[in-house]
Order: C-alpha cells, then structure tokens, then sequence
C-alpha cells in the first residue's frame, strides 16, 4: 500500500498489494526471522503462526532466509479484471495519484515492456575465411584505456625510436566495464564499500556518485571517478584531485532533463556529512548546472576542472540519451571532454518520478550508435572514450554496446543484482531489506562489504571471460578492434529503419 | 592420368585450369566499373616480392616463377604486380595507369588531368591477347603527369603535389564511372587483372620490364564477381600491398581512414592496410617500424617486459592508434619508392598466415614469398627465414636488409 | 638457368607423358619432378604423387623424388613400412600427410605442416621445416635438423602403445605444442646462442598430456595456460637419450648431454580448464 498523509482512509478506492507471502505452515518452524527481516513490515506472528499483514513488494529477503525456504511470493492476478489498455499498471497509478494527488515517484529502470533492441541483434563468428581464436589458450585482449587523444603522435628517432612526453592523462582499465555513479545517500555505505573494493580488486573505475567521497574511502580513489553534479555535492578542490578521473554530471538515463532526488529519509548523519548538508533534508540537485546554460558554459566547467586537477586526470562528461545526443556529443568533444558517458534510458536510479523514468529518453542501443557514426563523421571519434551505459543486463549487452559504438560500458543495476537486489523499484523508500538501498543501520548491517566485492567481482571477471569467448569465435583478439564495428552484428527485428538508423545491418545482409 | 590427353576443344579447354583442376563458372566479370552491389571483398591468396638492394634490375620473368610455383594459392579470379624502378626516364612524374571501360571514361580523365597539370608523355600500356582470358578486357593506359604549381583543388591552396595526387586518384575512382587508377606514383606502376598469375603475366607480357623492385600476388577470392580493380596489389600513391589474409577488424579500420580524409572505392580490406601506411607513415611522419608496430602490435603483458622508455612509447603507439590495429590473419608486401625503394614484410601477431623471407648468398637481392618454394626456384641457394610474428622485414636498395623481422622494435635503424 | 617458353604461343608440340619422368635405377626409382610439361609447366603435384602411389604398387622400396619444388601432399597416406622416400628439393606444404608407416628423408628445406596428422612411420629434414609441422601427429617420428616455424606439434596426441615423437636440432616459435595431448617433443638448440630462448610464447598452451623437453633458456612468462616447467629427471632419461641418439646417427652430429641446461614441459593437470564454466540452470 502507498504511504501517504491523507488523515482518512478509504480502503475500498485504493489499489489492493500487488504481492502476497504465502507460507507452508507445515513447514513453517516458527523461527520469526522472516518477520524481523521484512524492513517493510507485511509479516506479523500473531497467535503462534506467520502472517501477512499486506504491504510487501516482493523483495524476496523472507523468501532466501526462511532456513527451510517455505515462504512463496505470489503475485496477485485476480486482483484487477484483464484488460490490455488499460492495464493495471495504468490503473494502479490513477488510483494512486487519486489517493495522494503527488507525482508518482518510483526507483531502479523503467519497466514497461519497450522492445529491448539488445534482444534484436546477433552477433558474428569466423568460419573458414579467417580462423576463430580460442581465448583459453590464445592472447584475447580486453584492456580499455580511458582518457583523450590527440589523433597522432609524434615520434622521434635517434638510433632508437623514442617519444618526449606523455600526451596526455590516461588511465588504464583491465576490461572495458566501468561500474556506475551510485551515490552514497542513494545507497548505503556497505554498498558502496563493496563496489569501491570490487573496483578495486578488478583495477578498474567505479563511480563516485554526487554524494562525495567519503573520508574511509580514500584508499580507493585510484580506481574511482568522482562526478560533479549539479548540486555540487562533496566537490571540493580535494575531492577533484584525490581520485583517477573527473566526470561532469550533465544528466542521467533514468531522468533525463531531471535533478537528484535524494529523500530526506535518506539524509541520514553519514549523508549529511559527506554531502555537506543539513540532516534530514531533502537532498536536491538542481536540474541544470546553474553554471552551464549552453556549450561554451560546458566548456567553461571543462576548462575549470582541468586547471584544479592540473591536467593530470582525465576529464568527461555524462549525458543523458536524448534524442539529439549525437549533435550534443559533438559539442562535448569539442568543449575539451576526454572521455563521454551515454546514458540510456532504461538505465537506473534511486528515486525518481515514474514519468521521467518511463517516457522521457532514447535507448542505449540507438544513442550509440549515433553518437559513434556521427563523431566518426565528424572526424572527432579517435580523441574521446565513449561510455554507453543504461540497464547493460549481460555480457551480451556489454559487448552489443561495444560493437556499435561504445570503447566501455558502465553498469550499476547488475553489480547490485549481484549483491542482493531483487529490483523491486522501492529504493526511494529508504527500506531496502538487502541494506543497499538504505541508510538504516540495521538494514546496512545485512550486506557484509568483502562479501558483496566478491561476488561483483565473480560477476565482472565471468563477463570478462565471455566476452574474450565472442572476440575469439569472431576472430579478433583484441577488443578496440570491435568497438563500432557494426558489421559484426546483423539485426533480428520487426523494424528495419531503426537497424538503419544503428547503422547494422539486417540478418541474411552478407558483406562480400 | 590428368594431363596426357591435351587436345580438347576451346569450349572444353577453358572448363579446366592448366593444372587439370575444375575452373568454376564466374559469369559476371567487370573491367573499370565497379560490381553493382559489391559491398565488400575478402579472398585468401599467395604473394611474393623481391628487390635488388644493389640497384641492378630484375626481369619481369623472375616473379612471374616465384607466383607460378605457388600456383595452389589461386583460383584465377585475380593477379597482380606491382614493379618499382620502372621508368628512370620519367622519374619525377607521376605514373598514373589507368583501367578504362570506354572512350568516354579515357576523356573524362585525360580532361581532368589537363586541367590540374601537364601530361609528359601518355601510351598505350602493352597487352597480349591471353586465350584462356575472357572479357571484359579495359583499355589500360598511362600517363606521365606532372601537377601544376600552386595548383588549386576543391578550394585547398594547401595540398603538397603527394596530397593532390592522393586526392586525384581517390575522386577518380569513386567519381568517374568507367575509369579506375591502379597506380599513381613516381617511377612505378602496377600491372593486374581478372585471371591466372601466368596469365597476367603474360597478358602484359612482363617479361618486357625490368625494376628493382617487384610485388606480386595472386588471388584466392571466395565471391563472384571477378573485377579487374579488385585484383592486388592496391596502390595509393607510391604505396603498393600485397595481402594474404582476413581483417576481421575492417569496419574499424575502414572508418578511422575515412576520418581522416580517404575514401575507399575498391571495398577490401587491402585498400586499408594501403591507406593506413599512406597516413601513418606519410602524412603522420610515423618511422615504418613504428607504423609496422601500431599494425601488429605487442600484446600489453608483453610491452610491460620491455624497458621503461620502449614500454611507455608501445602503450602510446597502441592507444593512439587503436583504430589502425590490424586484427585477423595476415602476411603482406608494402612497396614504396620514396625516399628509396623499400619493400617491407609483416605478418600478424599471432602468425596465421605464413611469410617467408630470403636473402641470395651475394647478399644483393631479397625476397618475401608465402612459401619456400618461391624463393627458391628463382635463387636454389638463398638464406631462408622466417620473420617474428608482427616484426617487420624491411630491404632498401642502397641500404641492404634494414630489419629481418627478429629484433627489438624501436632500437635499430630502419 | 634454363629459359622455357611459358610466355609465347602455345607451339605444337607432342603432348607430354608423365611416365616419361620416371628413371629406372639399380636398386632404385627416381622421378624427376623438374620434369616441364608442353605448356613449360612443371609436374603438377597430382601427377607427381599419382607416379608415386603407382611405383609404391609396383613394390619399389627406395624412390627418390629429385628437383622437387613445391609440390604438395607428397606420400599422403603412404602406408608401406618398408618404403623409402628421398626427397630433393623443396617438398610442397603437408608432405606426409595421414602418412602411415613409411620413411621420408628430405634433403633440403620443407614448408608447412610436415607430417600432417601422422600415424606411425618416420620423416626426416636435412633442413627446416616451418609452420604447423608434426599436427595432430599420433605415432610416428619426425626429425627436423634445422629450425622449425609458428605452431608447431600442436595437437599432437598418444593411444594404446603409440607415441609420436618429434626432434628439432635448432629453434621452434610461438605455440610450441599447443593443445598437446600426447607425445613428445625435444628441441636442442643446437647453433643458438646460449642466452637466447629457443622457443617463443605459449609455450604448451592448453597441454594435457605429452611432454617437451627443452636445451636452453626457458623463462616462466613463455609457458602457456595449463603448463608447468621442471628439471629433466632421471626418469625422462632413458626416452630421452633414444631419441637423440637416433637424432645424432640421422645426421651425424653430437648432442651435449648437459641435462642441467634442459627444462621439461608437462601438463599441470589433465583437465586444464575445470572451474572456468558454470553448469547452474538459470
């Protein structure tokens, strides 16, 4: 049920719970764990047996810690009559905003069933005409460097060849997967504790989020990328020059066009301390960098940043896909950004309202692929590093985005699958039973850091081995060889404008 | 037994290639003109190369018996030679050899030519009429041409005579239709074509050049069409490339040439790799084994055993140019003429096409061929051996063997 | 050299006969395989191995292939134990392919996948021999005096009694033994430089059976996935001294037996891989 502030109830207009806990009372050992460990309160034990008492939302805690595994989660069908137009969905949320009359608010990515242009897309293999690699045994390269270009370097020769100086900052990442800005307010410190140490173990670049670095934190800031956001959130001179990259917040997937959100729930005394914020407030990040109102401000911001790290990180910026990321991409490149980041919008967030996060955007697949065409056309695509980020699921999907467009993927939803999440989309309540979505100390005491890195890191390094597997039945040994090389991929669709909008072709296209 | 009954009629004399084998029917053939619909071409292949560092001169008969012996490594659907030290009496102009379908396509070109510049001298190149060779046979013609002073190009007043020759050729190709240039460079000039090595070869009758430097391949393409241009090597300028193998990362190399101002017209990854040496060593002032190692560089685990400075400079060669890393198998010939005759051999770094070079006993001439053989029924007492897997073997004439493919890659002269 | 008249018209001439090529010899066959067809032409290898498989009919024991150059797939699926074929010349890619009991010695270079999936018999190279030599070779010997190329032995594998065997007198290159899954290799360095590997990377990538035993300098970044490098013990001794001593008869030669500058190459476990996939349903 929502929580709301209407003094008076009417039950028979609200929409009933969408999930119901069932358990085996045969089984049932009456243990009460379940009951303790639902943050969101839908168990009681009352006269000697479990019950549901409604509000769960099937974040699945009782169902993994129940030690006999006898509770089940069962969505309730017959709670609406069908209909496909106005589907539930549809009217759960008008019964919703009748009841509280506020803009609905929601977490994690959209999930209204768009097609998924991922699932449309097949890769190549080599047969006969050049020879598949085989990664076990074979040199397959995924080492990704992320930093700025120059197009050409100068080479000099004196009995040996020989270059002056370093181009530029560079910094090296063992596989081509960056994990996501996750702010800590938008999870927990345990969470972000586990992520930093993943990052770190896998030696390459977590996000920082906008919430600043906490202090405990530092030993990890060589493998982080500190964002400044626009509320400026923990960005201090200190704070740029500590970690191994600057990212400029522009936008996000999730809420293109939208500020941070962070609830007051969430501004817990750890929040207040790392952001610089009073506690309990609602922690806002303004929709625009107040700062950046056209391309030459971006540029400003850019030129800035540089001057107060020294030129020694390198410098990018985040954009949401909108639907003319490719021209807003060019000017990025052209403001001095080392490295972009393209957001899709299926991607995530902690909170959100559910009109931003489910209508407004452009799908990762197609945002890169423009982007990368028309930085290509424009002769600039050699100087930056491309991220593409928003709901990569897979392997799969992390090396679809590279084919058609992007040097890195950047992902956030699957490392917290990874630890826990079951995305349920009620991380804005601040409840999180998994204790990633929270700052309850209590719930943050669920998820043991070393535990969570560990399995990101499992995560990360079996993508990793997948990924060599695709390069070598492709015959490639080495992955900037298939960044945007979108003849390798055929498309599989309904919609063959959008397979030429991506640049790809159509299955049974050959190429010779 | 094959080969003891030799009188069969012309009909059935074309059915089956002089080494008793099944010739497989290839009913569209083009000249100049480009296939309609051809998107891309791949095809494996043989290639062989040899210079005379002494600057003596080596007959056209020689590579023709290299390419011969290696006569498995074709199916008839291509040849080519490429031979440096060609013309000395027209050393400073550009040699520019056309295929031409029509009269049309020849005034097309002749007009533009005179319009940027002066035409020396222009002929007819040589041709036989080859029986087992079926049409279209393109008119093939050459021009020695010399672009005008301050000349002006679409606009650009700043196109050294290199630049413009690049463009020329480039426009040529993909802008007039019926014409193709198959080589444009000083001093040099490639012969190719739709069929047999032997029979190209005898088609231009090469035994009437000499040079001090031949390239050669022969073609093994796995799609219909035949076209006379898609034949190698490729040439773009002075540069020539014989390729054996497969770039599987084509698209990527395709778009970082485009970017930076070429445009492919012939649709193989050869014309790449062709481009990739024009810009890097060219116009980027890249030495060639800077160039060789941006292709088929050191894997990273391997850079962190060189010394600190080789270290620093192999991981800045690779990040800055990515997009030029040639992955796939391959062995190729890169001829060039200036700022000498230089012909250089590379294979990739995982070695899945074979490359073998050789070096005559009086040390004067050099050879690169995909099999022993090659080399040796043209000298039976060569040195033989084979380069390290993406290390480049690179013979100048006046110089000698600068490299032979087994050293460190930045120290050294080359 | 010789000019022939490949570029001119085709003159009238007697169509060629291949039998023509064979000389009949005391004690011995020889094919002239420089033998030029009317076109100019050399023997085609069709024609070269047809001539080869007839006098192996016949019940020659010694036939000796002069001029040879480039001819391919000599001897495949030779099975007569008691055949001898000398080779002068260049022998085309795959001579002794399936090659099934007899003995080839070659007096000269020969190219690519020599001894191309071998069953038993014996090919012997007064030379190099390059690429992919020895694949999937499982029985038989091969003896190579020279240096040998990229992916060498790869594959090769033992069963029952038979064992291949194979012995490179100088260099081998990357991929020496890859996928090993039997057999055995020695490499003997022999006119190297003592500081200098003589072999590359990858060294037994993916061996799960078989050993490669080394003279010279081998270090730990060479070796590839799934193998590990020991001193040669008094166990491998005996193999390893009947291989040899078969190596310095074949070609006259001395091998140092200074077992403390030979390493050993074997597998770490016979499923090299266990652990890399995951079988959960999901």
């Amino acid at each position: 049920m929502v929580q709301h502030t209407s003094s008076k109830r009417r039950m028979e207009l609200e929409a009933p719970d969408r999930f119901r806990p069932v358990v085996d009372h045969e089984l049932c050992r009456k243990c009460k764990k379940c009951v303790s460990e639902c943050s969101f309160r839908a168990l009681e034990f009352v006269d000697g047996t479990v019950k549901s008492i409604g509000g769960c939302v099937a974040c699945g805690r009782c169902i993994n810690i129940c030690p006999v595994q006898c509770i089940e989660v069962r969505q309730i069908q017959s709670m609406f009559p069908p209909h496909a137009n106005f589907n539930e969905h549809v009217r759960r949320g008008i019964m919703s905003q009748a009841t509280t009359g506020g803009v609905l608010l929601t977490s994690c990515g959209t999930d209204i069933p768009y097609p998924v242009m991922f699932d449309e897309l097949l890769l190549d293999a080599a047969q006969v005409t050049n020879p598949a690699i085989d990664p076990l045994r074979e040199t397959v390269e995924t080492a990704t460097f992320v930093g700025g270009r120059k197009g050409m370097l100068e080479v000099k020769e004196n009995g040996r060849l020989y270059m002056e100086k370093d181009p530029g900052p560079m910094v090296a990442m063992d596989m081509p997967i960056m994990i996501g800005h996750i702010s800590l307010g938008s999870v927990s410190y345990n969470a972000q504790k586990a992520l930093f140490a993943a990052a770190k173990e896998l030696n390459i670049l977590a996000g920082s989020g906008e919430g600043g670095l906490h202090k405990d934190f530092n030993v990890y800031s060589q493998n982080v990328v500190s964002e400044v956001a626009s509320g400026r959130f923990g960005v201090t001179g200190e704070y740029l020059k500590r970690t191994a990259a600057v990212e400029i917040k522009i936008g996000q997937g999730a809420k293109p066009g939208h500020g941070g959100h962070l609830p007051g729930e969430k501004v817990s005394a750890l929040i207040s301390q790392t952001r610089m914020i009073p506690l309990g407030t609602d922690a806002l990040s303004p929709y625009p960098h107040h700062d950046i109102y056209s391309i030459e401000d971006l540029q400003q911001l850019i030129s800035v940043v540089k001057e107060a790290t020294e030129y020694k990180v390198p410098i990018g910026v985040k954009i949401a896909a909108v639907h003319n990321v490719g021209a807003i991409a060019s000017g990025i490149v052209r403001a001095g950004a080392d490295f972009i980041t393209i957001d899709g919008f299926r991607g995530g967030t902690g909170s959100t309202p559910r009109i931003i996060r489910d209508h407004v955007g452009l799908p990762i697949e197609v945002a890169i692929s423009v982007v990368d065409q028309r930085l290509t056309k424009e002769g600039l695509r050699n100087r930056v590093t491309v991220f593409a980020g928003g709901s990569i699921r897979s392997s799969a999907d992390m090396i679809k985005a590279i084919a058609l467009g992007a040097d890195a993927v950047m992902v956030c939803t699957a490392a917290l699958v990874a630890m826990g999440c079951r995305v349920c989309q009620q991380c804005h309540r601040g409840v999180c039973s998994w204790g990633i979505a929270t700052q309850r100390e209590e719930l943050v005491s669920r998820l043991d850091p070393e535990v969570g890195a560990a399995r990101v890191v499992r995560l990360f390094r079996s993508w990793n081995e997948e990924l060599k597997e695709i390069l070598g039945a492709m015959g490639i040994d080495s992955v900037e060889s298939l960044v945007g090389n979108r003849d390798r991929l055929r498309y599989f669709g309904p919609n063959s404008k959008i397979a030429e909008i991506m640049g790809v072709k159509h299955v049974g296209e050959g190429w010779g | 037994m094959p080969g003891s009954t030799r009188d069969r009629g012309s009909l059935q004399k074309n059915a089956f290639d002089n080494a008793g084998n099944d010739r497989l029917p290839t009913p569209e053939r083009y000249g100049a003109t480009r296939p309609p619909g051809l998107t891309y071409q791949m095809g494996g292949c043989g290639i062989a190369g040899c210079i005379n560092m002494a600057g003596g001169r080596i007959s056209g008969d020689a590579i023709g018996k290299m390419l011969e012996t290696m006569g498995e490594r074709e199916n008839g659907l291509g040849a080519g030679f490429a031979c440096y030290g060609l013309f000395p009496e027209h050393r400073d102009d550009y040699c520019m050899q056309f295929f031409l379908d029509h009269e049309h396509a020849k005034s097309t070109v002749e007009e533009l030519l005179m319009s940027l510049g002066s035409i020396t001298k222009d002929e007819k190149v040589y041709t036989h009429r080859v029986k087992t060779m079926l049409p279209p046979f393109p008119m093939v013609w050459r021009y020695f041409f010399r672009p005008n002073p301050r000349l002006e190009w679409r606009g650009r007043t700043d196109l050294s005579n290199d630049d413009l020759m690049v463009q020329l050729a480039m426009h040529i190709n993909s802008d007039v239709p019926g014409a193709l240039c198959v080589s444009s460079g000083k001093d040099m000039a490639v012969f190719k074509g739709n069929g047999y090595s032997y029979e190209i070869s005898k088609f231009f009758d090469l035994g009437r050049y000499s040079g001090k430097m031949w390239l050669s391949h022969s073609r093994f393409p796995t799609n219909s069409p035949a076209w006379w241009g898609g034949a190698h090597p490729i040439s773009i300028l002075d540069w020539s490339v014989c390729h054996n193998g497969e770039i599987t990362s084509y698209g990527v190399n395709r778009k970082f040439v485009e970017m930076s101002g070429y445009r492919c017209s012939v649709l193989t990854d050869t014309e790449v790799i062709a481009h990739t040496w024009d810009l890097l060593v060219r116009k980027h002032g890249l030495p060639v084994q800077a160039a060789a190692f941006v292709m088929a560089p050191w894997y990273h685990r391997d850079i962190l055993r060189l010394d600190p400075e080789s270290a620093r400079l192999a991981t800045w060669l690779r990040l800055t140019y990515k997009e030029a890393l040639l992955n796939g198998p391959f062995s190729i010939i890169v001829g060039r003429r200036e700022p000498e005759v230089t012909m250089i051999a590379l294979a990739d770094r995982k070695k899945l096409r074979p490359l073998l070079c050789g070096r005559s006993l009086d040390g004067k001439t050099a050879y690169v061929a995909s099999e022993e053989c090659a080399v040796r029924v043209v000298e039976p007492n060569a040195e033989t051996w084979t380069p390290n897997a993406g290390s480049p073997m690179i013979a100048q004439v006046g110089k000698g063997i600068l490299r032979n493919g087994t050293e460190h890659p930045f120290v050294g002269v080359g | 050299m010789t000019a022939f008249d490949v570029w001119g018209e085709r003159k009238k001439v007697e169509a060629f006969d291949p039998m023509t090529a064979i000389e009949r010899k005391e004690g011995c066959v020889v094919i002239h395989a420089d033998r030029r067809d009317e076109d100019g032409r050399l023997i085609h290898y069709k024609v070269l191995n047809q001539l080869v498989r007839q006098i192996m009919l016949e019940g020659e024991r010694h036939i000796v292939l002069d001029g040879v150059m480039g001819h391919r797939y000599i001897a495949s699926t030779a099975n007569r134990k008691d055949l001898y074929l000398e080779i002068h010349g260049t022998p085309g890619n795959n001579l002794g392919a399936f090659l099934d009991g007899p003995t080839i010695e070659v007096y000269g270079n020969a190219q690519d996948l020599t001894g191309n999936t071998m069953n038993s018999g014996k090919i012997i190279v007064h030379g190099n021999a390059w690429d992919v030599t020895g694949l999937a070779a499982r029985g038989g010997t091969l003896l190579i005096k020279g240096n040998t190329g990229y992916r060498v032995g790869i594959h090769m594998k033992e069963y029952g009694g038979t064992k291949p065997a194979m012995v490179i007198g100088g260099t081998s290159k990357d991929y020496l033994g890859e996928y090993m899954a039997g057999g055995t290799i020695v490499v003997l360095n022999q006119g190297g430089q003592i500081d200098r590997s003589p072999v590359g990377m990858h060294l037994g990538a993916g061996i799960h059976g078989g050993r490669i035993f080394i003279r010279g300098k081998v270090e730990k970044h060479q070796l590839g996935p799934g193998a590990v490098m020991n001193q040669v013990s008094g166990e491998d001794a005996p193999e390893l001294e009947a291989l040899i001593s078969q190596f310095e008869q074949t070609f006259n030669t001395r091998v140092p037996r200074d077992w403390e500058s030979w390493v050993r190459i074997s597998p770490a476990s016979s499923r090299p891989f266990s652990g890399h996939y995951d079988p959960t349903s999901v």
